[in-house]
């Protein structure tokens, strides 16, 4: 059983762990009722985009730096799961809005910044798909993937105070407020499982974006005549 | 106090768990495919 | 001057003179934000009350509508006369080339927005003069901003497929704090409000356009190499 094996065995004990944590363990809550435990999914899910989003920047500036497309692989491979986590975050707020908020969608700070980080990346993986060139794709997407990245405290900060400006925070807010101590527990057991999601994921990812550079390398090479078949017999 | 809404708690894990196996069983697909790929170039 | 500023200010003279001989660019854009102006009264008007409330927005909407035109171009023109390969073999420090870019598309999109506020203030009654000022503060602050990651995707997005609409695509998301803010201030500066009640947002407005250049200078030398 190999480490990736494991890893996605740990992911779905970690989800399970959560599931139970957040249904079991924690307490209802005072004010909104059970349909708070939403948060259980919602709050991870960003966590896990930004360290998603964290790795491409790592990613990134390792190939700028390096030119080694295995920090290219793990860039590309970040944003697309950053992505579908942060699409999980934006649709589960939503879910959650409408009940407490009696909206789908308010221009609430923390789903604005969501949903401008979702075009953000969405924008890196288009440009990934729009470029052909490999050597040329891996430097452009890491361009933007620095730009993004450094750029998301600079949304995060404008939003929040565009926010203020405009309208008096909500009082029946999605988050409870103290936080008590058994919902502190729930979330960070659900965050440890979606990290371990995460991380399988991406080492699975990774593996495919590898498995494809090694495909398009020998099919690049066996367009010589014969050269492919040498190289073929010489393995 | 509010009622209970366990419809939205089912619709929100819902739609996580369908794009989160969806996911799942996208990469499981690609890595066959290029497996099968990779065994009949050899 | 140094060398590299002598190299910034050479790619600037080029775009300039390029410019004043063929016209191509200003005009268009020039023209273009005259029919903003009648796209904003055809949408939102006849109410000139409505129009002159949501003025900072419309202001900062067309402006980087004319911007996704005008930066998005500055790269394809080097493009078209296999110029591409004469900017990628300038000696030395590459940011020198980012400048330059830079500055001329400041020129342009301050053109453009000169034409813009001039027009508005004659058809909407804008007391644009009186607060040239801390208007001209919120422009400048903006428009620098804008330009700093247009001219850095412009080059970008030069070389790729589908490059007309992946330029918005890339650059409308990362401006969204420059908007929020540029309007902000805009909106205080034409109420006549003194900038420094705004004070948070021009932090934020100058201190994203540092990173913006920053990173524009420091990563522009990767998207020309190869």
């Amino acid at each position: 059983m190999n480490a990736t094996r494991i890893l996605g065995w740990l992911a779905a004990a970690g989800l399970v762990a959560g599931l139970a944590a957040g249904f079991g363990y924690a307490p209802r809550e005072a004010v909104q009722g059970n349909v708070q435990r939403i948060m259980y999914l919602h709050v991870p899910a960003v966590l896990t985009a930004y360290l998603a989003f964290g790795l491409v920047l790592v990613g990134s500036v390792g190939y700028l730096a390096t030119r080694r497309p295995g920090w290219d692989r793990l860039a590309a491979a970040a944003a697309e799961i950053g992505v579908l986590f942060t699409g999980v975050t934006i649709a589960s707020g939503s879910i959650w809005g409408k009940p407490t908020w009696g909206v789908w969608w308010t221009w609430d700070a923390r789903l604005t910044s969501t949903a401008v980080l979702f075009c953000v990346y969405v924008g890196y993986l288009l440009l990934r798909a729009m470029a052909e060139d490999p050597e040329a794709r891996a430097r452009y997407a890491a361009v933007v993937g620095i730009l993004g990245a450094v750029n998301i405290p600079i949304v995060h900060f404008s939003v929040k105070w565009w926010r203020a400006l405009h309208q008096p925070s909500t009082i029946l807010g999605p988050e409870p407020s103290p936080i008590a101590q058994p919902i502190l527990t729930a979330l960070a057991v659900n965050a440890v499982g979606f990290g371990l999601l995460f991380l399988y994921f991406l080492a699975r990812r990774i593996e495919i974006a590898r498995l494809e550079e090694d495909r398009d390398h020998r099919s690049a090479l066996s367009f010589g005549s014969g050269a492919g078949r040498l190289e073929e017999e010489a393995r | 106090m509010m009622p209970d809404n366990w419809g939205y708690v089912v619709g929100a894990y819902g739609v996580a768990a369908v794009a989160l196996y969806g996911y799942w069983r996208h990469l499981c697909r690609r890595a066959r495919a290029l497996g099968r790929n990779r065994r009949s170039r050899a | 001057m140094s060398a590299y500023a002598r190299r910034a200010w050479i790619v600037l003279w080029k775009d300039l003179l390029t410019e004043r001989r063929s016209k191509d660019s200003l005009n268009a854009l020039l023209f273009f934000s005259l029919l903003l102006l009648f796209l904003f009264e055809f949408a939102l008007g006849p109410d000139r009350e409505r129009i002159r409330a949501a003025l900072p927005g419309l202001f900062w909407l067309g402006f980087i509508l004319a911007g996704l035109l005008g930066l998005g171009r500055t790269f394809v023109v080097e493009r078209e006369n296999d110029c591409w390969e004469g900017l990628r073999l300038t000696p030395g420090d590459k940011s020198a080339v980012y400048l330059g870019k830079l500055a001329g598309n400041l020129v342009l999109m301050a053109a453009v927005e000169v034409v813009l506020l001039a027009l508005s203030s004659l058809l909407y009654d804008v007391p644009v003069f009186a607060v040239a000022g801390p208007l001209a503060v919120a422009l400048a602050l903006g428009t620098l901003g804008v330009a700093a990651v247009g001219t850095l995707f412009g080059a970008l997005t030069a070389q790729v497929r589908a490059r007309e609409v992946l330029f918005p695509v890339l650059l409308l998301p990362a401006i969204v704090p420059l908007l929020l803010a540029a309007v902000s201030l805009t909106r205080a500066a034409l109420a006549g409000e003194p900038l420094r009640e705004a004070g948070a947002w021009l932090e934020l407005l100058a201190a994203a356009d540092v990173v913006y250049v920053v990173v524009g200078l420091l990563t522009f030398e990767f998207i020309l190499d190869a």
